[in-house]
């Protein structure tokens, strides 16, 4: 009893506790609120002008970049397997990066283009503007949404891990809003009138060319330096604001660089010159990101799966399915090889099993007294997979033909997308 | 090995103050409000040299009118494209150059739409034809907004096109067009 109090002294504070009720009682949350309301009030405001102008353009991007939305949301829900955060809270990031930050980026970064313009030449505004101030504008104010998540909501900020997720959704929703905005600049410049062709353009090197290396990458990496800041309680106050200082540098230099006029025209103007451009400026903060990402993710999963495995219990989880847990390729594999083994029955019950899972491992960290519901949950969903005549929910054996068939599939798409891109006239 | 312990867990206040959320909130007022007052705070303008060329961007030069001076937060010269925003008084005098595939008639459909793809903007009287000192050939007409009027004119050579435009009041325009006139006639393509 002791033991316990003593620990509930040291570690006060139990993720996912905070549901939307208890938020409405935090003035803070209420400022936030004010914020949010403000932003969209801006944002609603220039949607409604180009609606005006625009019509069919405006709907047209809406509708296209709402779509692109729906495979990075899906990515970081992946992401956020293990300890799931509050879908209200993932919704005020995202809301944040499209309302807030957004409508607070484009006066600050015209504004620091013009002082550029000022302080040094029209010339250097001209090649370094929009690789400055854009970026130290935006990346701030997107920053300032993981922030904002913490001060309404620190118990769910608890691993690096959910920093990133909050971070990269802030980022979906600026790059979405961004987006949408270019989209309509496009068509204005090409004065053509209501014409979606500018758009269709927007989409496809905003979307795809670009859309990987983008917002929701740099938000993930400020995120994750929000995340070690507000969890790395046994570092030294210095540390942890240096590496999230160090984090949001990281997040403005990839920015910078992506921006930047370097190699603009040293490769040539053709469609595998533009391809080098976008590999060479993209992919080295693409592949640090994705590493950081995988190293938080690695290090959430191996927590919340030794908690299942402290249990030593084979009916709640095998060796096999502690190994597949903890990585998401992992587990979509045995969700793969369960349709193979057992039909598709097998790989929606062994879904709801890694779910079940998950949620006890959350629960057997914070309050291990009340992780009964979940164990029987597991148990109800190994009698399922049993009675399936599937009762391990593993990997099988690494299956060529999945991998021929995926290399083939992003063969086909960037083929496709090259295809579009050059009938539109954009490569 | 690394692992997430509940040492990870955070140790902020427990309550998070309504003064975090404050100083947040002046954060981005500091962006939205305070960059922008920084900005109006820093004069933009910048004297030119009477008579002499001025390098537009992708190798289009024109010489200002007299008494112009060049802002330079709408300036922006480059290799292939560029911008020019020079100010008499109150009127604005804009040239943009920018690649383009098209003939002079459809850069004229193009810059017409854009000007009367802002709202309030309309094309009043009938175009015709222009053209510089240097042999460019060009359209010009004009354009109105509540009480400011203006005119434009657009050029195409080279794979460039070459668009001017010019707003104000319509007492200060009829006073400064003769002058901006002059500067547009002076217009050329020098190469990059």
């Amino acid at each position: 009893m002791s033991e316990l109090a003593s620990e509930s002294v040291n570690e006060p504070v139990r993720p996912g506790t905070t549901r939307p009720i208890a938020l409405t009682r935090l003035p803070a949350f209420w400022v936030v609120l004010v914020l949010l309301a403000a932003g969209a009030v801006r944002m609603s405001q220039i949607l409604a002008k180009f609606l005006q102008t625009y019509p069919i353009a405006t709907i047209t991007a809406l509708g296209l970049f709402g779509l692109l939305a729906v495979p990075f949301w899906f990515f970081v829900q992946e992401l956020d397997f293990l300890e799931r955060e509050p879908a209200a809270l993932l919704v005020v990031a995202f809301a944040w990066g499209g309302l807030v930050a957004t409508s607070v980026s484009i006066p600050g970064s015209t504004a620091l283009e013009n002082l550029i313009a000022k302080l040094g030449s029209p010339g250097l505004a001209a090649e370094w503007g929009a690789a400055l101030a854009g970026p130290t504008v935006e990346e701030i104010a997107k920053t300032l949404g993981v922030v904002a998540i913490v001060v309404i909501a620190r118990s769910q900020v608890n691993s690096v891990l959910d920093g990133v997720v909050y971070g990269s959704l802030v980022g979906l929703g600026f790059q979405i809003v961004e987006d949408i905005v270019f989209a309509i600049g496009a068509v204005a410049l090409a004065g053509q009138g209501d014409d979606v062709r500018p758009v269709v353009t927007t989409f496809l090197v905003r979307g795809f060319l670009a859309g990987v290396w983008s917002h929701t990458l740099f938000g993930a990496l400020a995120g994750a330096g929000i995340g070690y800041l507000v969890v790395s309680v046994d570092r030294s106050w210095w540390r942890r604001i240096a590496m999230a200082a160090l984090a949001l540098f990281g997040a403005w230099a990839s920015h910078v660089l992506w921006n930047s006029p370097l190699f603009r025209d040293g490769l040539g103007n053709g469609a595998v010159a533009l391809l080098a451009v976008l590999v060479f400026k993209g992919l080295p903060p693409l592949l640090l990101i994705l590493y950081l990402v995988r190293r938080a993710h690695d290090r959430e999963a191996e927590y919340y799966v030794a908690r299942l495995a402290g249990l030593d219990d084979p009916e709640v989880i095998t060796e096999g399915e502690m190994r597949a847990l903890g990585s998401g390729s992992r587990r979509a594999a045995a969700r793969r090889h369960a349709a193979d083994q057992a039909g598709n029955k097998a790989r929606a019950t062994v879904r709801r099993l890694q779910r079940a899972q998950a949620r006890l491992a959350v629960e057997l960290s914070r309050a291990p007294e009340h992780a009964e519901q979940h164990h029987c949950e597991v148990r109800e969903h190994r009698a399922t997979l049993k009675a399936l005549g599937h009762p391990e929910a593993v990997e099988g054996a690494h299956s060529w033909r999945h991998t021929a068939s995926s290399i083939g599939t992003a063969a086909v798409a960037i083929a496709v997308l090259w295809v579009a891109l050059s009938a539109l006239g954009g490569a | 090995m690394g692992t997430v312990t509940r040492r990870h867990l955070t140790d902020l206040p427990s309550t998070p103050g309504l003064l975090s959320a404050l100083l947040l909130a002046v954060f981005l007022a500091a962006l939205s409000f305070g960059l922008p007052a920084l900005d109006r705070a820093v004069s933009a303008q910048r004297a030119v040299r009477a008579g002499e060329p001025y390098r537009v961007g992708a190798g289009v030069v024109v010489v200002p009118p007299a008494g112009a001076t060049l802002d330079v937060t709408g300036t922006r010269p480059g290799e292939d494209r560029g911008t020019a925003l020079f100010r008499l008084g109150p009127v604005r005098y804009a040239i943009t150059v920018q690649p383009f595939s098209g003939d002079l008639t459809q850069a004229a459909v193009r810059l017409r739409q854009r000007i009367t793809g802002t709202a309030g903007y309309q094309v009043t009287g009938t175009q015709l034809a222009v053209s510089t000192a240097g042999g460019l050939a060009g359209l010009q007409g004009g354009y109105t907004a509540g009480d400011r009027g203006g005119r434009y004119a657009v050029f195409v050579a080279h794979g460039l096109t070459i668009e001017v435009t010019v707003s104000g009041a319509d007492l200060d325009l009829g006073r400064t067009l003769p002058a901006i006139d002059t500067s547009t006639k002076t217009l050329r393509y020098e190469g990059s």
